[in-house]
């Protein structure tokens, strides 16, 4: 058997791009929150639910859909932090208490979102047509990933390193105490970032389910990588996010050829994710933040 | 008769789910581990026990190695994850068991991928499906009651308040010389071993496994019974298995007499997520509060002072 090389790297990347939009929220609200938020699954559903109404019910196309699903899934995140883990947080819950209530959160999500939408399957239409660029097989909406994922780096970047609020997310998340101390307004900090990395989570939602399909359960399917992306970045670590979501969609797109050859299921895909975060927790359990001590 | 069997099922179903929330009453009520992944062990018990009893081996070795490789299992997974806090524990608890569900799932040969694979039961049907589950419950019980006792004296002993300590202060707990890794993990074993246990009584009862028995939701379920009952209450736990099986009955029931616009499995899942918020955050110590600590040593106290009270009114 011979394996297309190129068309394995090209992969990576498209899966890398699709990690970091999904997982840069995750670890931005675990940095400055403290817990992981397991309901960001389902930030990533509604987003695909919300994209799909706006680009094919409405046939607004997929720009549009890209800013309406940002928009309101940011809302929603908003939302859940003003009326459940703000209140929990208040009252001294445990991180444990956390988790178990975003898992709640998620089950109530993703049954609503099943409830009203159906448990069917939805389907966007092709946006343009594959074509072959070398020994390359390209979609359109692959270039449209990759595009959303550089501009999502860099205006992450720029917004972290050079603006007040960047600055303050980036203070808050590494001592709390101190960020209050010199002023800086805590809880619009944490609510911002709910909203950034709510509304990030949608953006992956609509291309995981262009690429696939729109199901209640989009997000749930890719939780797995997406914290293995936040772990071994460094929790809250958007530059180690970066590193990690490539490397992530490297290895898995290697393994992919790998369980092919040894005659294997390729469903194991999602194993891969799953070794890398235990071999991250054994070797260096705060990821490859070392690397990036500035973020 | 459709009614006593109905209540039957119901009975065998708190026995084995009651078997489960103690076992994650144990990890999380007393020594506060957050084990996301209490399906993962309730699978190796019930797979182990249907894979074994095709080969003819009989039922109490069945259930033995069920229990006994959920707790082998149990130790590797959380090694890693027991130094450090307590969220990555509960992550890599839960990949494990999404994991083990994809595993039975692709690999058909070992046990029928998603159709699943039928299971020998322990008693023979003799012509009466009470008679049946009249036998299962006997079985359930028996094995509810030994975990009951074991978990109450392990809670009620000197381990089960270095349990607590550790719980409450890793940090003052390690300063008296108490490890917390490896306490943490002989509870991780022993819940598990517990889960795998009841793991195989399930597959039993029900005469087949399926890898969607196995849903991340059967963990949320335990979670709701234990967070409902009252976390570091056994009788807790086991009033939760039973409220929360009874909620769950009583839906399906009310779906035949009451119209729903929307699908009755949803309604459930979401009135679940809403009960467990609600609890969180207004009776966040469940419907029994935590058992106070009983020794001598307490008990002289407090009769000491009762006697200087009464010596003083008089």
């Amino acid at each position: 058997m011979t394996v297309n090389w190129a068309q394995v790297f090209f992969n990576s990347a498209i899966t890398g791009s699709l990690y970091l939009i999904g997982a840069v929220g995750l670890t931005l609200i675990y940095g400055l929150s403290r817990f992981p938020n397991f309901a960001h699954a389902e930030f990533i559903a509604l987003g695909a639910y919300i994209g799909y109404s706006v680009a094919e019910q409405a046939g607004l196309g997929l720009p549009l859909a890209l800013v309406v699903a940002f928009l309101i899934t940011g809302i929603v995140g908003v939302l859940c932090y003003r009326g459940i883990f703000q209140p929990l947080a208040k009252r001294g819950a445990s991180i444990i208490h956390l988790m178990v209530a975003s898992i709640a959160l998620g089950f109530v999500l993703r049954h609503s979102i099943g409830a009203v939408c159906t448990w069917k399957p939805l389907y966007f239409t092709a946006i343009g047509s594959a074509f072959d660029f070398g020994p390359l097989r390209i979609t359109h909406l692959w270039l449209w990933l990759i595009f959303a994922a550089l501009v999502l780096s860099l205006t992450m970047h720029c917004l972290l390193m050079y603006t007040k609020i960047g600055k303050a997310i980036r203070a808050t998340s590494s001592n709390p105490e101190l960020a209050l101390a010199s002023g800086i307004n805590v809880d619009r900090v944490i609510w911002i970032t709910w909203f950034i990395g709510a509304g990030l989570a949608a953006i992956a939602g609509i291309f995981l389910g262009a690429d696939t399909a729109v199901v209640p359960l989009t997000g749930w399917n890719i939780i797995l990588p997406i914290f293995a992306v936040a772990i071994l970045g460094g929790i809250g670590n958007f530059y180690g996010a970066i590193a990690a979501a490539f490397i992530i969609g490297l290895v898995e797109n290697l393994g992919v050829v790998g369980l092919v050859a040894l005659g294997l299921s390729t469903t194991y895909r999602i194993g891969i994710a799953f070794l890398i975060l235990i071999i991250t927790l054994i070797i260096k359990p705060q990821g490859l933040a070392m690397l990036f001590r500035r973020a | 008769m459709g009614a006593s069997l109905y209540i039957l099922d119901l009975v065998v179903y708190i026995g084995i789910f009651g078997i489960v929330a103690l076992s994650l009453n144990l990890e999380f009520g007393f020594t506060g581990l957050a084990n996301f992944g209490k399906v993962a062990f309730f699978l190796i018990g019930a797979y182990t026990y249907a894979l074994l009893s095709q080969m003819g081996v009989p039922f109490y070795l069945c259930l033995i190695t069920g229990a006994s490789l959920a707790a082998i299992f149990g130790l590797l997974v959380s090694l890693p994850a027991l130094r450090l806090r307590a969220d990555y524990l509960a992550i890599a608890v839960l990949a494990f068991g999404e994991i083990l569900r994809l595993i039975v799932k692709s690999e058909k040969w070992l046990a029928g991928g998603d159709w699943g694979t039928p299971v020998n039961p322990i008693f023979p049907y003799t012509g009466s499906y009470i008679i049946y589950r009249l036998e299962n419950i006997g079985l359930v019980f028996l094995c509810l009651i030994i975990c009951f006792l074991v978990v109450q004296l392990l809670a009620n002993s000197p381990y089960g308040r270095v349990l607590r300590a550790i719980r409450e202060d890793e940090v003052a707990a390690e300063a008296l010389g108490k490890s917390k890794a490896k306490y943490k993990a002989q509870v991780f074993m022993l819940g598990s071993a517990m889960a795998g246990l009841a793991g195989g009584l399930y597959a039993q009862y029900l005469q087949y496994v399926l890898p969607g028995m196995f849903m991340p939701m059967v963990t949320f379920t335990v979670w709701i019974m234990v967070l409902l009952g009252g976390p570091a209450n056994n009788w807790g736990a086991l009033l939760g298995a039973a409220l929360v099986q009874i909620f769950a009955r009583g839906t399906n029931i009310a779906k035949d007499y009451i119209a729903l616009p929307i699908d009755l499995n949803d309604l459930q899942y979401i009135l679940f997520g809403v009960l467990i918020i609600l609890m969180l955050l207004f009776r966040p110590q469940g419907l029994l509060k935590e058992s106070t600590i009983k020794t001598k040593a307490l008990k002289l106290v407090r009769n000491g002072r009762r006697a200087i009270k009464n010596k003083g009114s008089q």
